[in-house]
């Protein structure tokens, strides 16, 4: 059964943040994380990973603030307010901590940064009130930023979240109302085109992104994760993870296109969840659960989220006009969009260009839907045919072929063409359709591209 | 609009029937088409009340194809078998009571067949399958409807054309009964699509829809063919619902005129009225040319 998981993002008039006074168990959590970002292998379900995976999702919440102060720090520890802002907030809200939770926050930066010895690390005395473990981090920080990386927590921060997120996904928990601390991520999710619950979920992917707003590149004075080959890597791998397992996250591309605006790669993944969001599944689910007072989805009505995965994709052709499969999914936007005749066009071009059957196929079988809206039957005919000799067992092109019999007053060609699949013994294995997969296919390297952003940090002391 | 070839051995003979052997024969024959003389077949239910209206001849009846009267040339009633086509979701959230529902909802329907009536079975997740074709051996559909289990997505427009299909191959009144417990999140074809091949076709559908989705499709596709949708929550109550189609398709008549003084091609708006105190339903129109 296809399933789905897909966020819908809140938007809620007036002040969201009522920010309370942090208390010591939050300053003491933090602790805590910076040891379990230290610890965690990239990639893995362990202790770390699994003490992290525990906190509830108001525990996230209010790290994402605390997270985000530590970050100032490391970059200023001499700072004393905190501004933070977090996606979608329409105004920055203040953090104050109380003295002494200040100082113990400084030092916590001054053991993430690895800058132990440094005037402002010194005069808090930071090093004399850090346990072995923080010195250890502070140790492995230092190493990193004379290697030329200033970035150790930050990226191993949003490694161990995106872990979290993917491998050991928490339950869904009640909705709770009221102001709240830090960023909410609620979720619904879908089961064949029904919704099945909604929810909140630990923020995770948040404080992910957020960590990565601070990495600062070698040689840069400022935070610019635009410049960063990982932060880029990290972005096309879990933003591939997500498609690939259904689990649709607006803000995360609408964050990687902010960074990164013309990655061909993040803006082909941008106009593919687009045209995910345009089709059936998505589409019904959201129709079938009214969104709770206060929320508002993000997927829009169909032809709006084609009209955007159309905008998307061309952006992509423009950055990169060799990449075959979004002109080829293009082509398709174009025909589902009532533009058969510019389908038809780049759905051949797209067919030139693209060599994997798979993609040959979806090609084809457009070109085929191209050509029966455009009333030229016999070059639909011939499309869908090229489609059925590339996957003999596929269903789609067979009806297709069928219908355009039907739709020719051809009864018995509309029933000849049924026949493989009406001949098929209803106990055979599942044939192979491409076209039952088409909303993840685009995301088929997820799981190279994560394995290419986890390598560099494996097996590091 | 069928397109069709006299052979004369039904009891409606003339125009309208074709596939006279295959249909009394069951699966033994493949069907075969033709086109050489044309006639539009119309089944419509004639009420009064809520209570069905027996014994109207052709002059009792009124056809007009867009707007222009027709000669009603052949009136029939229980007279020509019925092939009778279940089209079931077989989707995973099927799976449980609901596909237990369903398979005695399908019995007691098949059990309700006449000797020379004919049924299929075609099925859909993501898969569709004809799991039995027209067949008057009844035994051999609901061995099918037992073997059938609930996994997968939902290919409701892909599986009600299949059903389309199937319910026209063969002569004989075809009632098409599509159940779904759900929304379409994989077929091929779009339901605009199903609803265009549904026009040019004589099959009656009635839609059994179960959940609290909105089923427009399943919907517009029972109103276009002059069937009808029962709409439920739940679905221990099926088998009461299949049998009232059944008997409620068994009611109607099947009127065939041969159409006249207007256009071939294009939509054709159909008004069926009897000239006496009743209520007719009957298919809106039909589509002919492409």
């Amino acid at each position: 059964m296809r399933r789905a998981v897909f966020a819908v993002f809140v938007v809620l008039a007036g002040p969201v943040w009522a920010l309370g006074q942090p208390n010591d168990d939050r300053v003491t959590r933090v602790e805590q994380w910076l040891k379990a970002v230290m610890r965690h292998e990239p990639g893995t379900t362990d202790d770390a990973a699994q003490r992290v995976a525990s906190w509830s999702a108001s525990d996230i919440r209010r790290l994402w603030i605390d997270a985000n102060a530590i970050a100032q720090l490391m970059r200023d520890p001499r700072r004393s307010g905190f501004q933070v802002k977090a996606e979608r907030q329409p105004a920055t809200q203040t953090v104050r901590y109380s003295t002494l939770q200040l100082m113990r926050m400084k030092a916590l930066a001054c053991a993430a940064s690895g800058n132990l010895s440094s005037p402002a690390c010194v005069e808090i005395r930071a090093a004399s009130s850090l346990d072995p473990d923080l010195v250890r981090l502070s140790a492995l920080a230092a190493a990193s930023r004379l290697g030329g990386d200033d970035n150790f927590v930050l990226r191993r921060g949003a490694l161990l979240h995106a872990d979290v997120a993917m491998l050991m996904p928490g339950r869904i928990e009640p909705m709770t109302g009221g102001a709240l601390d830090g960023p909410r991520q609620v979720r619904i999710h879908t089961s064949d085109g029904m919704p099945l619950d909604l929810g909140e979920v630990a923020p995770h992917w948040e404080v992910a992104r957020m960590l990565l707003d601070f990495v600062r590149p070698a040689g840069a004075a400022n935070p610019a994760p635009g410049l960063d080959d990982m932060v880029r890597l990290w972005y096309r791998s879990t933003a591939a993870w997500m498609q690939a397992r259904e689990q649709h996250d607006t803000d995360h591309l609408d964050r990687a296109r902010a960074i990164f605006p013309n990655d061909a790669d993040i803006l082909f993944l941008s106009a593919c969840q687009h045209e995910v969001y345009a089709g059936a599944p998505v589409q019904s689910a959201l129709r079938a659960m009214p969104v709770p007072t206060g929320m508002r989805s993000e997927v829009v009505p169909a032809r709006a989220e084609l009209q955007q995965a159309e905008t998307l994709f061309r952006r992509a052709l423009a950055a990169n006009p060799a990449m075959g499969e979004a002109r080829l999914r293009y082509g398709r936007v174009l025909l589902l969009l009532d533009r058969p005749a510019d389908a038809a066009n780049d759905l051949r071009k797209a067919l030139e260009m693209v060599t994997e059957d798979e993609l040959r196929y979806y090609g084809e079988l457009f070109l085929g839907g191209a050509e029966t809206a455009r009333r030229n039957f016999e070059a639909a005919r011939e499309a869908y045919g090229r489609a059925v000799r590339l996957y003999s067992e596929a269903q789609s092109p067979r009806i297709a072929l069928s219908e355009l019999a039907r739709r020719l007053g051809d009864r018995g060609g509309a029933w000849r063409e049924m026949q493989p699949i009406f001949e098929r013994p209803a106990i055979d294995a599942e044939p192979d359709e491409p076209w039952w997969r088409y909303f993840v296919v685009q995301a088929r390297n997820a799981d190279a591209l994560l394995e290419a952003l986890r390598r560099p940090f494996r097996n590091e002391p | 609009m069928n397109v069709i070839a006299p052979r004369g051995c039904c009891g409606l003979g003339g125009a309208l029937v074709v596939w006279c052997s295959a249909a009394l024969a069951g699966q033994a024959q493949p069907p075969t088409f033709s086109a050489k003389v044309e006639a539009v077949r119309v089944d419509a239910l004639v009420t009064d009340r809520g209570q069905p209206v027996l014994g109207l001849k052709p002059s009792d009846f009124e056809v007009f194809d867009n707007g222009v009267p027709q000669q009603v040339d052949l009136v029939s009633y229980e007279q020509v078998p019925l092939n009778v086509v279940l089209a079931l979701d077989m989707s995973g959230s099927v799976a449980g009571d609901r596909l237990d529902h369903l398979r005695a909802a399908g019995g007691t329907l098949l059990s309700a067949l006449k000797k020379d009536d004919q049924a299929a079975l075609v099925t859909f997740s993501h898969v569709v399958t004809l799991a039995a074709r027209l067949t008057t051996d009844v035994a051999t559909v609901r061995d099918a409807l037992g073997r059938a289990v609930g996994v997968g997505s939902t290919a409701l427009a892909d599986g009600a054309y299949a059903g389309l299909i199937v319910g026209e191959s063969d002569v004989g009144r075809a009632l098409l009964i599509v159940f779904s417990d759900g929304l379409d999140t994989v077929s091929w074809l779009s339901p605009e699509i199903v609803i265009e091949t549904a026009k040019r076709s004589d099959v009656v559908v009635y839609g059994v829809a179960v959940g609290g989705g909105k089923p427009e499709f399943l919907r517009e596709l029972a109103s276009l063919t002059g069937g009808r949708l029962f709409e439920v929550d739940r679905t221990a109550n099926l088998s009461a619902i299949f049998l009232e189609v059944l008997q409620e398709f068994r009611q109607r008549y099947l009127l065939s005129y041969t159409p006249r003084g207007v256009a071939r091609d294009g939509w054709h708006r159909l008004e069926v009225k009897v000239r006496r105190r009743a209520t007719v339903k009957a298919r809106p129109g039909y589509l002919a040319g492409f």
